[in-house]
């Protein structure tokens, strides 16, 4: 594997389509060589701004997006998208309907082998066969293939995917999401992905950065993350949570489930406790101080909606459950999928 | 929002273009309206308004409501059956229907007129039952089987676009399949029929030849006596404020009507309609129904025409003729279609003054053929004047007759009424070319030139060829800007052919006539095809 430095970096991106919106607000992110980025977060967050900033499509207003040495957007410079080496993946992969899939992988190569470095290209797509079509004769998957490849054949110094797998069927998506971080490793590439789906977020990255209303929020390994979100924000991204506010005391966080450990706040502070539902564990007790509200089956695991005096939660817990609707439980929390936050 | 990002920047700059077509455009019916409103008038005005003008006025609708009425009935019916069902043939009329575009409202007029006049084979055939082709009804008919294709063209679009799921639903809500389809598909439908409608009364209270030829007159027919008998230039031009004002009205309303369009077709998925098949007897009676248009607009006509030149000895001067026709086509669609190019490229950077310049280059395009000549000729006139002085002070004589009295001026003309017929399909062509499509262009490192060369040409190419193609055949057939601005003894097809049928030497008329829609049979071809393609 290639050394994890730092190959491209942006700092203080800004960039905004009208006076009283910043797509971008001071977006600070760094891609390492050969990993894979996933970049997340809720449509209209400006991760789409941001690929775009990245591949010369869109100006910055401010900030700065450097590859090595060489700065591609500052104050002063922006170089044009087809003098910077980017690959790019669009959201509706933007294949040239007038070309083949060989002639639209070869289109980024020059030089007279460019065919034969075409054909490779598209074989170890293991579309070699379908070489002679045009993208309206390709299914879904094939076109989002033609257009990695195309991507890929000039071998970039970065590859950027918009939403790859949006397009796509749910089970044909995780088929392809596989063969694209396949491929992407075996370039050895500097990836950066972006998505809306955390499950595919986590499931592609080696790095994930969270976005929230222009600004990278959080960077880290997917699990990192996942185990230690560092806001309320990022908590959400990521998959369901329940949010208790509380007040430190004696360097722990009150819950209606018990204390919890502060984390470092100081007493006095208020704080967000963030519980994951499968924090909660449920025991059948007839003088226990929650009732189940709701019951639902959602495949490997259940949720149960259980409501006490101060309030109600989802719970996650292992199928197959005995705990049906009515029933009285008693919860206890598993202090791993709880994390104190600033409030 | 993620993906509401600015259009990809395209090359040139190509606002400026876009500015000069729509002046080119607009120039003329703006200085129309400056004279009618600014300048004092004779007494012919109030004259024509105590005499004439209820007649023009109501001649005029009576044609528009035939020719919209007919044109309505056909056009829609032809639509659904192409977009809806499948018959055998249906493929090739899909863009055969298309054709009669090609064919001059005028000539079919004459061959109309002939065939059913008292002592004509029709009339003769049928014993005087028959009735004579003529008058505003006359006319409205003709305008009908020649101008169909407008409606034609946009219903069957809709109908194939429209989502299956109305009716569906309609169905499921207790609708029998009648009236499930008169009260969505039709409804839904309506929008691009009445855009195509307002194209029809448009292009026949634009028309002179037709009218003239069958005794409707028209507000266009005042207006060429205003000017060629009266020689009154504001008179013309009050005339023609009329007519600009009743186009207003009638792009108002279909504007109006296509607003709403947008609402009706709003919903995100939608399953295209699976087609009816016909067979036999209800195969055959569609396969008549397609054909009876094209026989009548069309085959018919032209097929007297054919008969009448090779009984006739051929007129002089038909060579030079062509000539000019073509000439005049030929250089005004090139012009045309790069104005059009220009303007819809300009119109993709969404500036504002763009958006405002394709909007004015519309105005060109709603008014009739006479109404531009009359202001291309104040716009002439009104720079020979103010040259004419300075001219004189230097070399002591009368600055030269070059402006108005050239082919340049008709050329002018031809591109104010039809440069504005050539952005809309520029503007579709373009909108194939998506921004991410011209994105991954650019990160694949291809420069600018390659870019318009290598993706955006092959990907508009056909589009464009199609919009210089229309104007070519709209130039070859039309008749009344070049009555009123061609040079002394310049001829063109349209020209010779009004002048032998006007002097009822309509023998003589038939082979001029019969080279008009020849000529413009090829293109017509290429554009019918060109706009059916999905349909192959």
């Amino acid at each position: 594997m290639a050394d994890t430095g730092t190959v491209l970096s942006i700092r203080g991106a800004e960039r905004r389509y009208r006076a009283d919106h910043a797509a971008l607000a001071g977006a600070d992110l760094d891609l390492r060589a050969g990993r894979i980025t996933a970049l997340l977060g809720p449509s209209g967050s400006g991760k789409s701004t941001l690929l775009r900033a990245i591949a010369g499509l869109e100006r910055l207003e401010a900030g700065s997006i450097c590859l090595g040495d060489t700065c591609w957007n500052d104050t002063t410079t922006h170089i044009a998208p087809e003098a910077r080496r980017v690959g790019m993946v669009f959201q509706d992969y933007a294949l040239f309907p007038h070309m083949t899939a060989l002639a639209n992988v070869a289109f980024g190569l020059t030089g007279p082998d460019k065919h034969a470095r075409a054909l490779a290209q598209l074989e170890a797509a293991e579309l070699g066969h379908r070489a002679k079509a045009y993208p309206h004769e390709l299914s879904g998957g094939e076109q989002q293939r033609v257009a990695l490849a195309r991507a890929l054949a000039p071998q970039p110094s970065v590859v950027l995917l918009d939403e790859p797998f949006s397009g796509l069927d749910r089970r044909l998506r995780g088929e392809l999401r596989e063969r694209t971080v396949d491929t992407l490793r075996a370039a050895g590439t500097t990836a950066l992905i972006v998505t809306h789906d955390a499950e595919e977020a986590m499931a592609v990255a080696d790095e994930l950065a969270l976005m929230d209303r222009g600004r990278i929020i959080q960077t880290g390994p997917p699990d990192e993350v996942w185990m230690s979100p560092v806001s309320a924000t990022a908590a959400k991204l990521l998959g369901d949570v329940e949010i208790i506010d509380a007040q430190v005391k004696a360097g722990q966080a009150g819950t209606p489930f018990g204390p919890v450990d502060a984390n470092g706040f100081e007493d006095g502070q208020p704080v967000s406790v963030l519980i994951r539902p499968r924090a909660f564990t449920l025991s059948l007790d007839p003088d226990g101080p929650y009732t189940i509200t709701r019951r639902r089956s959602a495949g490997p695991h259940l949720t149960h909606r259980f409501a006490g005096k101060t309030g109600e939660w989802t719970a996650q817990t292992p199928a197959p459950s005995p705990i049906q609707e009515g029933d009285r439980v008693g919860v206890e929390l598993d202090p791993v999928y709880v994390r104190v936050v600033a409030a | 929002m993620d993906k509401a990002g600015s259009p990809s920047r395209l090359p040139g700059q190509t606002s400026g273009l876009a500015v000069l077509a729509a002046l080119v455009c607009a120039a003329p019916v703006l200085a129309v309206a400056w004279i009618a409103l600014t300048r004092d008038s004779g007494d012919y005005l109030q004259h024509l308004a105590q005499t004439r003008l209820p007649v023009y006025l109501s001649t005029s609708a009576l044609v528009a409501l035939v020719a919209g009425g007919g044109a309505g009935l056909i056009g829609t019916a032809l639509g659904w059956l192409i977009a809806r069902t499948e018959f055998w043939g249906r493929r090739t009329l899909s863009w055969v229907l298309i054709l009669p575009l090609a064919v001059p409202a005028y000539v079919a007029a004459y061959a109309w007129l002939d065939l059913s006049q008292a002592g004509g084979p029709l009339d003769a055939f049928t014993g005087g039952a028959f009735p004579t082709i003529r008058g505003g009804g006359g006319a409205g008919m003709m305008f009908a089987l020649v101008l169909y294709p407008y409606v034609y063209l946009l219903a069957r679009d809709t109908f194939a676009s429209q989502s299956v799921d109305a009716y569906n639903a309609a169905r499921t809500l207790g609708a029998g399949p009648l009236t499930a389809f008169w009260r969505t598909s039709l409804p839904m439908a309506r929008p691009a029929v009445a855009a195509g409608l307002a194209l029809v009364a448009m292009e026949s209270l634009a028309d002179y030849g037709t009218v003239s030829h069958l005794g409707a007159p028209t507000l266009s027919i005042g207006l060429i006596r205003a000017w060629s008998g009266a020689g009154s230039l504001v008179d013309a031009a009050r005339l023609s404020l009329v007519l600009v004002f009743i186009a207003i009205v009638v792009f108002g309303l279909e504007r109006a009507q296509r607003s709403r369009a947008r609402s009706v077709n709003g919903s995100g998925r939608h399953k295209p309609a699976p087609r009816l098949y016909l067979r036999g007897g209800t195969a055959l009676a569609a396969l008549l129904v397609c054909l009876t248009p094209l026989a009548l607009g069309m085959i018919i006509p032209l097929g007297r025409l054919v008969w009448l030149a090779l009984h006739t000895e051929t007129a002089t001067g038909l060579a030079a003729a062509s000539f000019h026709s073509l000439t005049l086509a030929g250089i005004t669609a090139l012009l045309a279609a790069a104005l059009g190019l220009a303007t819809a490229y300009a119109l993709r950077s969404r500036t504002a003054i763009a958006t405002l310049a394709t909007r004015a280059a519309g105005l060109g395009y709603a008014v009739p053929g006479a109404v531009a000549a009359v202001g291309v000729i104040a716009i002439l006139s009104g720079i020979q004047a103010l040259v004419d002085p300075s001219w004189r002070a230097m070399t002591g004589e009368v600055f030269p007759i070059v402006l108005t009295g050239t082919g340049a001026a008709l050329v002018f003309a031809y591109l104010s009424r039809f440069a504005a017929a050539a952005i809309s399909p520029a503007e579709t062509a373009l909108a194939r070319i998506t921004p991410s499509l011209d994105g991954a262009a650019r990160t694949l490192g291809a420069t600018r030139r390659r870019r318009v060369w290598h993706i955006h040409w092959p990907l508009i190419a056909a589009g464009v060829t199609s919009a210089g193609l229309l104007v070519f055949v709209e130039v070859l057939k039309e008749l009344p800007a070049t009555m009123i601005l061609r040079p002394f003894n310049y001829d063109t097809l349209a020209i010779i052919a009004h002048n032998f049928a006007s002097d009822e030497r309509l023998g003589e008329a038939a082979l001029p006539s019969l080279l008009i829609p020849l000529v413009a049979l090829l293109p017509m071809i290429f554009v019918a095809r060109y706009l059916s393609r999905q349909d192959r």
